[in-house]
């Protein structure tokens, strides 16, 4: 009696952005505000943007929706909510209040799912301490989720794309392959025991990671989603002026992972954020096909990506394990501009 | 000639489909892939061209036949062999990757700066995964596994992530250090040879 909200779609989170090629081009033109409050718009490519109220205060201000990824009403609204207020936390924010943004085909679904959804949402916002006081909902089909979240920061303490300084070395705090372990679900070609591993970390709020940057003085971070692991990074290396080397032989897999990739199940995303980085990264010699189309693997809710320097490395390191990212792992590092702004070796 | 057909079906289907065709055909036997979207054309024409096969396409309306002829490269092969068998986790593909510490120091001009590197060079050596297969210390970089060093406890990390350290005995006795309790094990020129003589890669900082 359940009602599968997969049979809805044919892709699903953030695998069913727009192209980020098409994207830059479409917002080439649009003319940016010169409110001087404005302290980060999207023209460093940020996850979230940022508006100075007062010396000591800044409002973070982001939303994210998408169609169905899982079958169950819940699992989808505890996801989508995860997602939303992760840009928050990527730009070293505290989350504060949110209203849902709902498209939902009434006609065709069972208005339980509705619910569920929602109940979803709701359950995700208070863990992470975030009132959700509204929203709005439209008839449509399928059916998308997530929210406008808005957060605070000390106008001194934003972590930006742009705050990647040469010498630090990149930390990612989940391991990747959510984009890949979906379309396999769909393909009946994973486990259950995959299947939940993905949901666990999708639906894992990057809460600590952002406290625990904020303790390290850490101003260049962000979270990786639809661009993939190699896409996010080239939009840090871009907007700080670096050139970023991933080593994907450090890479936290999800299992199953390259298993899936090596049969072929290679989500169209990958292809688009393929193409859309390429131009500005060079492949390492012997870096494996399979791994370097995970590098460009869509993710839904994925980790953080933190630029630090390298003498406090370690212990950053060391406090995300002991936080609850056991998987947390030093993957590549920056280093001054070279005719690329990205490397990914083996 | 085997005939892959995945009309009706919209991606990564398709590719699963190309990548199992490719796999049960016999080696040198042509594999034809019929496509109805363009999307699914134009990812499986680029795993294609990754994975460096020789292949056509014509076009008919909307439907594309993808024709990919084997056994004409030698590489070609062995591309193929080589991608099949990989199905490890590729954190598991441990490369057989050797340092060799040949001095107290990282690079030669300053000898203050140099203490500095290698002190920043096993910092963020024991962060990388996966850990190296071995260390290998001979001349003065022996000094640096003795229980004073600025990087013994780096060592022992290693060594607790299953880093072999390998000493030059020769190198112990000539500075006479035996007795400040040395991490890893003794080790004559027979054996250092071997390890550096069996690395994939060998790193000289």
């Amino acid at each position: 009696m359940e009602f599968d909200l997969l049979t809805t779609v044919e892709t699903g989170g953030c695998s069913s952005k727009i192209p980020p090629r098409l994207l830059e081009e479409l917002l080439r033109d649009l003319p940016l505000s010169a409110d001087p409050d404005i302290l980060v718009d999207i023209s460093t490519h940020d996850d979230a943007g940022v508006y100075k109220i007062s010396e000591d205060l800044a409002l973070v201000f982001t939303t994210d929706f998408f169609p169905p990824l899982v079958s169950d009403g819940y699992g989808f609204g505890l996801i989508a909510a995860t997602n939303s207020i992760s840009d928050i936390y990527a730009m070293g924010g505290k989350p504060l209040l949110a209203l849902n943004i709902m498209m939902f085909p009434s006609a065709e679904i069972p208005l339980e799912v509705y619910s569920e959804i929602l109940r979803g949402g709701y359950d995700k916002a208070r863990e992470a301490g975030v009132s959700i006081i509204g929203g709005h909902s439209i008839d449509d089909y399928p059916p998308k989720y997530g929210l406008a979240v808005i957060g605070t920061v000390h106008p001194d303490k934003i972590i930006t794309n742009s705050g990647v300084r040469e010498g630090e070395l990149l930390i990612l705090t989940k391991p990747v392959g959510t984009g890949i372990i979906l379309a396999g679900h769909r393909m009946k070609m994973t486990t259950d025991d995959q299947d939940e591993e993905a949901r666990r970390h999708m639906m894992r709020l990057n809460n600590d990671g952002a406290v625990l940057m904020q303790r390290y003085g850490v101003r260049g971070a962000t979270d990786i989603t639809g661009f993939g692991l190699a896409g996010h990074a080239l939009k840090m290396a871009r907007g700080s002026g670096v050139t970023i080397r991933i080593n994907m032989g450090s890479v936290p897999l999800m299992s199953g992972v390259y298993d899936l990739v090596s049969q072929g199940c290679i989500p169209g995303a990958a292809f688009r954020n393929l193409d859309y980085a390429e131009g500005d990264t060079l492949f390492g010699e012997g870096l494996d096909y399979n791994l370097r189309m995970i590098s460009f693997d869509a993710q839904t809710s994925g980790g953080l990506l933190i630029s630090v320097p390298e003498e406090k490395a370690a212990a950053l390191l060391a406090d995300l394990h002991a936080a609850g990212h056991p998987e947390a792992a030093v993957i590549g590092s920056a280093g001054s501009k070279r005719d690329v702004s990205l490397i990914i070796g083996e | 000639m085997k005939v892959v057909d995945t009309r009706g079906h919209t991606c990564p289907a398709p590719l699963i489909m190309t990548r199992k065709g490719l796999t049960e055909a016999a080696p040198d036997e042509p594999v034809q892939i019929i496509i109805d979207n363009k999307t699914s054309l134009s990812n499986v024409r680029r795993y294609l061209t990754d994975n460096n096969l020789i292949f056509t396409v014509k076009e008919d309306g909307n439907i594309a036949t993808v024709t990919v002829s084997r056994g004409v490269k030698v590489e070609m092969s062995n591309d193929e062999t080589e991608y099949c068998t990989t199905t490890v986790a590729a954190s598991s593909v441990k490369r057989n990757t050797v340092i060799a510490i040949t001095s107290e120091r990282m690079g030669t001009g300053d000898d203050e700066l140099g203490t500095r590197l290698m002190v920043s060079f096993f910092r963020t050596l024991v962060l990388i995964e996966p850990a190296p297969a071995s260390v290998v210390f001979y001349n003065a970089g022996v000094k640096l596994a003795m229980e004073d060093s600025p990087v013994h406890e780096h060592i022992k990390e290693l060594i607790d992530k299953g880093t072999g350290i390998y000493l030059c005995t020769t190198c112990i006795n000539h500075f006479g250090i035996k007795d400040k309790l040395p991490l890893g094990s003794f080790s004559d020129m027979y054996q250092i040879i071997n390890i550096l003589k069996d690395a994939d890669h060998i790193i000289r900082p």
